[in-house]
């Protein structure tokens, strides 16, 4: 089991970010890879067991599926089911935790999935440097720093 | 039940953050508002279950015990057994989380605890500043004194 952690600071209250990110149809109005989303079945983005179905940029398609949500503890959990990246079992989690000092945001990328052993590091440099951080890059700019 | 939650970012390894931390009797050295403290029974200060009991800088004589001491996941837990104030039922957590993007910590400190009728707005002050950011402060201001001479990082 390879397992992703990443994590940062975002300039903005942990209620302003998760009003950005809450949505698991909205990947493509704040993560610079992604082009487009819909999800499957008319179905509402925050109805537990949805399903997303998304481009990115350089052409792949993925589904994934929302597993768990929550308004209070500020977290989205959800599962790949179709992708071309040649992982298993992948699980992942957002998380927002509140920083009282500055009323900032922590915010955690994590990920465990099963791969081939030989293609393991490169997944988890993909996964955390080019999916999590860029994602985290782009927020921070967008709440200023 | 009065709950609250501090967190801050310190700008040094959770490694480092931790060496702070994990010492149960180590508060003396680091934390502004404590005076002399020790170990009961002569214990070790990760041994789960001691007390530590120790002065505030304004006289006051304390007493709390190590509930949870874990370096697998950096947090800790303990309670207070005896003070002058009217804090009671006072179990208070720490946690470290890594931040990846610039090696930074997470330092998230949370109480809850019930005080006598009137005295809501006075504990709750005196738990969030002047015990938990005036450590986050200490502990912050140590770490750069530390780290000065090395230059910017």
């Amino acid at each position: 089991m390879a397992r992703v952690y990443v994590s940062s600071v975002i300039n903005g209250r942990s209620d302003r970010v998760w009003a950005r990110v809450r949505d698991f149809n909205g990947l493509p109005s704040w993560h610079p890879g992604v082009a487009e989303s819909r999800i499957e079945n008319g179905e509402p983005s925050d109805k537990v067991g949805c399903v997303r179905d998304f481009r990115l940029r350089n052409g792949d398609r993925i589904r994934e599926k929302l597993l768990g949500l929550s308004d209070y503890d500020l977290f989205c959990t959800y599962e790949i089911l179709e992708s071309p990246m040649g992982v298993e079992n992948y699980v992942a989690t957002l998380r927002l935790t509140p920083i009282t000092d500055g009323d900032r945001t922590f915010i955690e990328w994590t990920a465990e999935f099963d791969c081939p052993p030989e293609r393991e590091a490169e997944l988890i440099a993909n996964i955390g440097g080019g999916v999590f951080q860029s994602g985290f890059d782009a927020l921070k700019r967008q709440f200023g720093g | 039940m009065i709950r609250i939650v501090r967190s801050t970012i310190i700008d040094a390894p959770c490694d480092r953050v931790w060496a702070f931390l994990r010492d149960f009797n180590g508060h003396e050295r680091w934390h502004p508002a404590v005076g002399k403290s020790v170990i009961e029974r002569n214990q070790s200060s990760d041994k789960v279950g001691c007390v530590r009991h120790f002065f505030l800088r304004d006289g006051s004589e304390l007493r709390e015990r190590l509930l949870t001491l874990s370096d697998l996941e950096q947090t800790l837990s303990y309670c207070l057994l005896d003070t002058p104030v009217p804090l009671f039922n006072y179990v208070a957590h720490i946690r470290l989380l890594p931040v990846t993007d610039g090696d930074r910590t997470f330092w998230e400190w949370r109480c809850t605890f019930t005080t006598r009728k009137g005295m809501e707005e006075e504990m709750r002050r005196m738990v969030s500043e002047e015990i938990y950011e005036a450590g986050f402060a200490a502990v912050r201001a140590q770490l750069t004194e530390a780290t000065a001479p090395e230059g910017p990082r």
